[in-house]
């Protein structure tokens, strides 16, 4: 496709600015619309479920301990290298206790590996981004301090364990037979893979819908 | 070269040694687009010679693949052009998948055609905006930031990131899209057109855009194939190369688009080529939504995260449920022996990643081939004889991204 443009004006168009009265009139039309600047620390943005965020340790209801076996699945796959993980083995049952979790946030590349990895959804990104601060150590997230990040989250969120789903617990579009025991938990309709989403008729629908129409 | 003549205010000195002027612009300077430095050589407002400095944004990215599984590296494609890291990682993925000889499923396909051209809309709007902005028009800039705003919204409900996104995976992508997703962009399909009106309203024939953009940085078709320039750069100049028609690659053949081609090769042909893709982009999306087939997102044969060498289970022929069902199998050669180059289109050009393997899970040698080193090399030709003024539309012009050419 050969671009084709002719910027030769007509004498009107050459003496009377018309190109740019279009433009004034153009900006002039924009300061009557609405503003679509969002005035930050007043106001929020809603994130979306599954936004990568400050990492957690889920606390498990029963226990109120992690949930983590120690398997080094998260610890192995991360590129960065940020978590460190120590464990020792039950000589009886050989079952693995944790010991130590620590995540070096600042190291951290937030690429949400650990979480689609872990079997048992016990580490996970939260959707809290702000959390700055003035010195290294706060950066420098041990087990305690990953417990109590998953209880800010929820605390501050008003988000019920039970209820909080976020997609890389369970990754949308996967067939039950692809994932772990531990992830297999429910999940809007629209995530599972019978429910994935297809465009029909100027609207998303499931597919399954689309098929028994 | 000048003479050692210098006539000022009717005293004429002779015999004085003096050389042109020397400037460094950068690697701080706002229109160099990052850390990009350049060494002017002035003879009072022409530029003699330009010479491009690079390397301040150096992280070492193929020295860190090596130790590196091939989907641990995946993250990093993000870092190289970061204001379209969907389409790097798409690039990486067809490259991995040709050298593990893995076919994605057609869904996936889909999926990865329209966030591709998304990014391709991120790159293009930023390169609008900043581009804009270098020459002195601020009002195109806001407007631009307006629509990348949305794109970068529907990548967080995607993925959960909106610049470092890390979207594909090997042999697909990681999180399937939602409903919600589908509409909003639809939506936005639908409106961007108008958008793209009122960009075009601002700048494209004002007078000034015009005097500073017609006739600046010409490079022939010729030169441009000798210089290695790549994407809308090359086609600018009347070259007709587009990997996604040549060597096309996810869903390509299957939708229906043009390649915009300029003819002569300046600053303005450059600008018009890339509008006339945002428009094509902006098509390419509609037709995927509405082709959008359902199934799943990722091959079977698709390496595990964590485990590079792949474990592949087999199924024992007499298998019962409660006698040993599944047998794993570690098959270490299952990365080929060989070397691979794949391109992929991104909005900076062509994209290429070249691995060498030896048949471990890491790659022995990986190499990327970024549009933007190769485009910052033509700098050199494309300033010299031009005004200091024009090296920053030149410069725009070329769309360099640094993280991309220091990598």
């Amino acid at each position: 496709m050969k671009i084709q443009y002719d910027t030769r004006k007509k004498l009107a168009e050459r003496i009377f600015l018309i190109e740019i009265l279009k433009g004034l009139a153009l900006t002039l039309k924009r300061l009557f619309t609405k503003s679509v600047t969002v005035q930050y620390p007043k106001e929020r943005k809603k994130l979306f479920p599954g936004f990568r965020g400050r990492h957690a340790l889920i606390r498990d209801p029963n226990t109120q301990a992690t949930k983590c076996v120690a398997c080094m699945r998260c610890a192995t796959v991360c590129p960065s290298r940020c978590i460190s993980i120590r464990f020792s083995v039950d000589k009886k049952t050989r079952a693995r206790k944790v010991n130590s979790y620590e995540i070096d946030a600042l190291r951290c590349i937030f690429c949400g590996y650990c979480e689609e990895v872990c079997p048992v959804n016990a580490v996970v990104l939260t959707e809290e981004y702000e959390y700055s601060d003035y010195t290294r150590d706060p950066f420098h997230f041990d087990m305690d301090r990953l417990l109590k990040n998953w209880d800010e989250f929820l605390d501050k969120n008003k988000v019920d364990q039970d209820k909080y789903r976020n997609p890389f617990l369970r990754p949308r579009g996967l067939s039950l037979g692809d994932l772990p025991a531990g992830k297999r938990i429910d999940v809007p309709e629209e995530w599972t893979y019978e429910g994935q989403v297809i465009w029909k008729d100027g609207k998303a629908v499931s597919a399954k819908e689309a098929a028994s129409e | 070269m000048p003479e050692n003549r210098v006539e000022s205010k009717g005293i004429v000195k002779e015999d004085i040694a003096y050389e042109p002027y020397t400037i460094a612009m950068g690697p701080q300077h706002p229109a160099t687009h990052g850390v990009l430095k350049l060494n002017l050589e002035l003879d009072g407002e022409t530029v003699l010679k330009c010479t491009p400095h690079v390397g301040f944004l150096h992280r070492g990215v193929e020295k860190l693949a090596e130790n590196l599984s091939y989907a641990q590296t995946l993250p990093l494609s993000d870092r190289l052009d970061y204001i379209a890291s969907m389409a790097n990682n798409v690039a990486y993925s067809i490259a991995v998948e040709r050298l593990l000889g893995i076919e994605v499923p057609v869904r996936a396909k889909y999926i990865r055609t329209i966030v591709m051209e998304m990014a391709r809309l991120t790159g293009h709007l930023l390169w609008l905006a900043t581009h804009a902005l270098d020459i002195g028009a601020m009002t195109v800039f806001l407007y631009c930031f307006r629509e990348r705003e949305n794109l970068l919204d529907m990548f967080e409900e995607i993925i959960g990131a909106r610049l470092t996104t890390s979207y594909t995976c090997i042999g697909g992508v990681r999180q399937d899209i939602t409903g919600h997703f589908l509409e909003s962009l639809y939506a936005f399909t639908e409106d961007f057109p108008s958008k793209i009106a009122e960009y075009e309203t601002l700048i494209d024939k004002n007078r000034i855009w015009l005097k500073r953009t017609q006739g600046v940085g010409i490079v022939t078709a010729e030169e441009a194939v000798s210089l290695g320039l790549t994407g809308p750069t090359l086609r600018g100049s009347g070259v007709d190369y587009d990997v996604r028609k040549h060597m096309p690659y996810d869903a390509y053949p299957y939708v229906d688009f043009e390649v915009p081609i300029g003819s002569k090769g300046d600053v303005y042909d450059r600008y018009r080529c890339r509008m006339e893709e945002m428009h094509q982009s902006n098509s390419i999306i509609r037709q995927c939504i509405e082709a959008m087939p359902p199934g799943p997102i990722r091959a079977e044969d698709a390496p595990d995260l964590v485990m590079p060498y792949g474990v592949q289970k087999e199924v024992a022929a007499d298998a019962t449920f409660s006698s040993g069902v599944i047998k794993l199998v570690k098959d270490r050669h299952r990365y080929m022996d060989g070397d691979v180059y794949v391109a992929a289109e991104v909005p900076k050009g062509e994209l290429g990643f070249y691995f060498v393997s030896d048949g471990r899970g890491v790659p022995y040698r990986m190499h990327i081939r970024a549009p933007s080193f190769i485009h910052i090399a033509a700098l050199s030709f494309l300033c010299k004889g031009q005004m200091v003024a024009d090296v920053i539309a030149v410069i725009g012009s070329v769309d360099v991204v640094l993280g991309e050419c220091d990598r």
